[in-house]
């Protein structure tokens, strides 16, 4: 009986095998390296990590883990696009023969739906870490930037996806967003008829988000993430203590020199992991790093089988344009915009979002602060800290008010008290 | 910078610096206008195609039945177009149902305010004025109008100051 690895060990031998893997299963340090660098897949990671960076707690893994779950988005998305019509005719209906006449096909959609709401979370708790931890500081302002763009696209993915089962919550959703858009100044009007495609929420709106959804938006993300995560490797790798100050090692010939490479590696910045650093903090990334991916892709998806195995993804009734649900709620991520709507939709639906965006974009240029990289809210950033919490905070606060203290005609009720029923 | 656009029929013959850098400098405007141009102008067309230039939607002034479908006193609502055909005595109005917040439509009940918006609770006077709530402007008013073959005739796309009625002496 042959083990698994003395059945790959012959395989990678082969001539064949050759020419797949390029190098067999490696059994040193340069091998292991080689390794990374000769693969598709694995090249995408540096060949050696520091030791910080493997450390679970510096990270919690939200980047890793908002990476799978767009890649299990991508995946079950393309599934569910067999069975999917995008017409008010016939999108409904589709919903339910996922759920009553296709195979497994419940378990897509479910799984779509939670790695959808998961995905959101984790993009934004990950926004929350890189705060956290001080990760946005130079040279990493720019992939900060990027982040904030990734967090805009997710939201609006999301936005976009539930409008597709044309029930209640798509069509009320797809109402308020569209009219809040129209609240933009000059250019609100024409925004809000080129979304639509007319003046009505109907055939052609739904035509334009799915387009949206299932091409023009996972493309950029794609494109979006790839920036992301290579700007991560040319940024001297994830931010840690102690990291090296910075950057761009000067040159008379533009050519960057620096003072230990190791051939495999390109090294673009002075800060790649492996320069002017003592080689004992850093461990081959295969298998330290990619034994830690896998694991971290199993768990994620243990989480979204576990969900959608127990839990079924809402479907409200047929979208009725006379009477909206009372009340009309938005997703729970969108239910802190609702409730600063219902205040002013210019001022909660345009304006303070707008000045949040920018604030979040020139937040790395603004931050002078240069210490405290690496390390969980830093005694160096307490004014720092302290603004983005309070932020935080008031999304959670406005959030958990939308949900729970909301009730018909978005008046006021205690969660605890019996709930009312308004008939339609 | 002077390679790459010396035309083969007239070799061009060694030329003091300046007016090299002259001619560098108009093709490179010139190049780099018409590659912008073609860029914006694709980008203006694929922009332009989404704007619908016919659309097929119901049409904004349409018929709504005879006077005498409508009992006195009461706000009738019709849902395909989400408006009320508010009758009092011998006046008609066309109110819309649809909130001029955030485009929910209102609810009509009994009570203070008898119409509700249940998306963020604007809450609105019979004559469509708010009472509270985050609405900016009071429920429209659509002209109203009677055909020839004395149908009710309701116009979307003209709203009207509250004070304008239909008035038909039965
Ligand atoms: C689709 C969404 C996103 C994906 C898939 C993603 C993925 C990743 C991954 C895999 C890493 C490596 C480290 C880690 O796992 O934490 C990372 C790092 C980073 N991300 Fe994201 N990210 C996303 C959104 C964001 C957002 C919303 C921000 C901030 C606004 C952001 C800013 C950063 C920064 C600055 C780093 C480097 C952090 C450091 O060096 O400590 N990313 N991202
Ligand atoms: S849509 Fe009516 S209150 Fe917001």
């Amino acid at each position: 009986m042959k083990s698994p690895k003395q059945v790959w060990l012959w395989f990678a031998g082969t001539r064949v095998g050759r020419s797949i893997f390029r190098v067999g299963l490696p059994e040193s340090n340069l091998g292991r390296m080689q390794a990374m660098v000769s693969s598709f897949l694995l090249h995408l990671h540096p060949a050696k990590v520091h030791r910080h960076s493997l450390q679970f707690s510096s990270t919690l893994g939200l980047g890793l883990i908002s990476l799978y779950l767009f890649l299990l988005l991508c995946i079950t998305g393309v599934a569910l696009m067999f069975f999917y019509v995008p017409s008010p005719e016939h999108a409904y209906d589709n919903m339910k023969d996922l759920e009553f006449v296709v195979s497994a096909g419940m378990i897509a959609r479910n799984m779509h739906r939670w790695s959808a709401h998961l995905m959101v979370l984790c993009v934004f708790l990950h926004m929350c870490r890189v705060f956290y931890t001080g990760g946005y500081k130079p040279p990493r302002e720019f992939n900060w930037v990027v982040g904030v763009g990734l967090f805009v696209m997710t939201l609006v993915l999301s936005f976009t996806g539930y409008l597709l089962p044309w029930d209640q919550l798509a069509f009320w959703a797809i109402t308020v967003g569209t009219n809040i858009a129209g609240y933009a100044p000059v250019i609100g009007k024409k925004i809000q008829f080129l979304l639509l495609g007319g003046n009505i929420v109907g055939e052609s709106a739904l035509l334009r988000f799915y387009v949206l959804h299932v091409v023009v938006l996972p493309a950029a993300v794609v494109f979006m993430v790839a920036l992301h995560l290579w700007r991560v490797r040319k940024d001297g790798g994830l931010s840690r203590p102690g990291e090296p100050d910075v950057l761009v090692p000067q040159s008379e010939t533009g050519r960057l020199s620096t003072n230990k490479t190791y051939g495999l590696m390109e090294l673009a910045r002075g800060t790649s992991p492996a320069v002017g650093l003592d080689p004992a903090d850093e461990l081959p990334a295969w298998p330290h790093l990619v034994f830690r991916e896998v694991l971290l892709f199993l768990a994620t998806m243990a989480v979204v089988m576990f969900l959608s195995v127990f839990w079924n993804a809402p479907l409200e009734e047929f979208a009725n344009p006379a009477h909206p649900p009372n009340p009309a709620k938005a997703p729970w991520y969108f239910l802190g915009l609702q409730e600063l709507v219902a205040y002013s939709a210019f001022w909660g639906g345009v304006v303070v979002p707008a000045l949040l965006l920018v604030a979040l974009v020139a937040l790395p240029y603004l931050d002078r602060e240069r210490a405290g990289v690496g390390v969980w809210f830093a005694r160096e950033r307490r004014v720092a800290v302290t603004l983005f919490t309070l932020c935080v905070v008031a999304a959670v606060i406005l959030t958990v008010i939308g949900t729970y203290f909301r009730g018909p005609n978005w008046g006021w009720v205690w969660p605890w008290a019996a709930s009312v029923v308004v008939p339609h | 910078m002077n390679q790459g656009h010396s035309s083969p029929s007239a070799p061009r013959a060694p030329q003091p610096g300046k007016g090299d850098s002259r001619r560098d400098f108009i093709w490179l405007t010139l190049g780099w206008l018409a590659s912008l141009f073609a860029l914006g102008a694709s980008g203006f067309a694929t922009l332009r195609s989404l704007v619908p230039n016919v659309l097929y939607e119901p049409s904004r002034r349409f018929k709504a039945g005879r006077p005498g479908d409508y009992p006195d006193d009461t706000a009738t609502f019709i849902e395909e177009v989400r408006l009320f055909i508010v009758r009092k005595g011998s006046t008609y109005r066309a109110m819309s149902a649809i909130c001029p917040h955030l485009g929910c439509t209102v609810n009509a009940t009994v009570g203070k305010h008898p119409f509700l918006c249940p998306c963020h609770g604007s809450h609105f006077s019979p004559d469509g004025a708010v009472m509270s709530g985050p609405s900016p402007r009071g429920l429209t008013w659509h002209a109203l109008s009677l055909s020839k073959d004395g149908r009710l005739v309701v116009d979307l796309d003209r709203a009207v100051t509250h004070d304008k009625t239909l008035v038909i002496q039965a």
